[in-house]
């Protein structure tokens, strides 16, 4: 028994195939959630909402404001005046508040009215909603919850060390609309298979872990040859990549990043998230910053950060074009090559329960290590044929 | 929305419990194949792992990738046949 279990770890190629076919599989996707996730979700870089003025920014179905008021803070509020309807974020930041521009009423960041300045006195219930927010590393994020409950502090947005530091880059930061439920970035999270076929990176490690509010995934990479394009001499050769990529919450992913080049390596920092502007359209943002060091100093590593930014830009489009195109699908067949699919989701309903109905199975911890060995025989065998058919149509490797 | 279970669990090996070697955690583990592991914790298997709390893990921005003792008690569970790999999906060849 022990022997031929060993002798079986010497190499193998699945070749089952499943016979009894007879039923047709049926898709099924119950309606997408009204309800919005509980959680932190990014809004983009603090700086843009520092101007000055009032921003409007759609999300959670609703039309927001976010202003800075006079003491520096970020404040968002539901944009739409109790008064009379008026749209705050057309308005006038005056002093602590954000004046309304049909009456001038005066709003402040915690969702009070402070002032009708042709009013001898304000009226009850005078208050807006207000999302608690956070500018952390240069982000601006804000706390949603449904049950209109305080962020826990257990749940707070980590601090990302490069992100003040003058040994890194600015966020070079990118911002996309996308038309489809935001589960669908989430899937990313365990979806292995589709980085080599839609992303064309090659994983050879791959492990997901979901624990309380966090879900990991951690993936090693490595070039593909069919993909890289011709090293211009004295270009450093890429090597593959390790990265440890955690959602912090419902929306907003922290990925370490290395990027292995001979003979170095370079530390990266991405981000990568959302937030819902409806049940059928997100935000969908990326942030990377870079690592000075001592092949990559000063404006080397922002030209670094410059390139590596529009390469994720582009794998966003790769992903939108499937998105755009696919169902909704909440019983996926997956085959044992594929990653926790139905766990992450088990995760991910957390936040879309009040807290008091979230269920252990939603938050213990549940590890998945993919079995990579016959996704890399397959794929490096596709790898060659991409190259030998270049070859013999002349081209180079 | 309803929380579905793996089509996986359904129509292949379901998990099955396992104690760890080093702390007694009990955990439920599944392999489809020697080199995958799905281990499910709980709350009580959580708090008793050591290298989880050696390396305070679980913490903000601090990730726990898996205990080793725990990973070498799966192996040797399945070397032993105690956690079953179903090896007869596979058919031997001599790969390169
Ligand atoms: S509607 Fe805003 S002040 Fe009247
Ligand atoms: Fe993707």
């Amino acid at each position: 028994m022990h022997v031929e279990r060993t002798d079986l770890l010497k190499g193998w190629v699945n070749v089952t195939v499943e016979v009894d076919n007879d039923e047709v599989r049926t898709i099924e996707a119950e309606a997408v959630p009204t309800r919005f996730a509980r959680g932190w979700h990014c809004l983009g870089l603090s700086e843009k909402f520092k101007d000055g003025k009032p921003h409007t920014v759609r999300a959670f179905g609703q039309k927001l404001v976010v202003f800075q008021s006079g003491d520096g803070k970020l404040n968002v509020l539901d944009a739409y005046c109790r008064h009379m309807g008026g749209d705050l974020s057309q308005g006038t930041i005056k002093g602590n508040e954000i004046a309304c521009p049909f009456h001038d009423w005066r709003w402040g960041g915690d969702g009070r009215c402070t002032e009708i300045p042709y009013s001898r006195r304000v009226p009850r219930r005078a208050r807006t909603a207000a999302w608690p927010t956070l500018d952390q590393d240069g982000m601006l994020f804000l706390w949603n919850d449904p049950e209109g409950n305080p962020p826990p502090a257990e749940v707070t947005i980590p601090r990302i060390e490069g992100a003040t530091s003058d040994g890194w880059t600015d966020w070079v930061w990118n911002e996309t609309v996308v038309h489809t439920n935001c589960r669908e970035v989430i899937d990313n999270v365990v979806d292995m298979a589709h980085f080599f076929y839609v992303h064309n990176s090659f994983p050879t490690f791959f492990k997901n872990v979901f624990e309380g509010h966090v879900a990991t995934q951690y993936m090693n990479g490595t070039a593909r040859a069919d993909m890289t394009q011709h090293a211009k001499d004295g270009a450093l050769k890429m090597l593959g990549n390790t990265s440890v990529a955690s959602y912090y919450g419902p929306s907003f992913m922290i990925d370490d990043l290395t990027y292995h080049y001979e003979g170095m390596d370079v530390q990266a920092v991405l981000l990568n998230c959302h937030y819902p502007i409806d049940a059928n359209s997100f935000v969908l943002h990326s942030g990377i910053i870079v690592e000075r060091s001592e092949k990559f100093p000063g404006e080397a590593a922002d030209e670094m950060a410059r390139t590596m930014s529009k390469y994720i830009l582009s794998g966003f489009n790769q992903d939108v074009e499937i998105w755009r195109n696919k169902t909704r699908i909440d019983n996926p067949l997956l085959c044992e090559e594929d990653g926790p699919v139905y766990q992450l989701r088990r995760w991910y309903e957390q936040f879309y329960v009040d807290v008091a109905d979230v269920t252990p199975e939603m938050v213990e911890r549940f590890e998945f290590e993919l079995d990579t060995s016959r996704p890399i025989e397959a794929w490096k065998k596709e790898v060659e044929q991409n190259l030998a058919r270049r070859a013999a149509e002349g081209q180079p490797a | 929305m309803t929380i579905r279970t793996d089509n996986r669990l359904l129509d292949g090996a379901p998990m099955q419990s396992l104690a760890c070697r080093q702390c007694g955690a009990a955990v439920q583990v599944r392999k489809a194949s020697w080199q995958q592991t799905s281990i499910q914790w709980d709350e009580d298997a959580t708090n008793a792992c050591l290298e989880r709390r050696a390396t305070g893990g679980g913490a903000c921005g601090d990730v726990f990738l898996g205990c080793t003792a725990l990973s070498e008690t799966i192996a040797q569970a399945a070397l032993d046949g105690v956690v079953t790999v179903p090896d007869d999906l596979y058919e031997h060849e001599e790969s390169q």
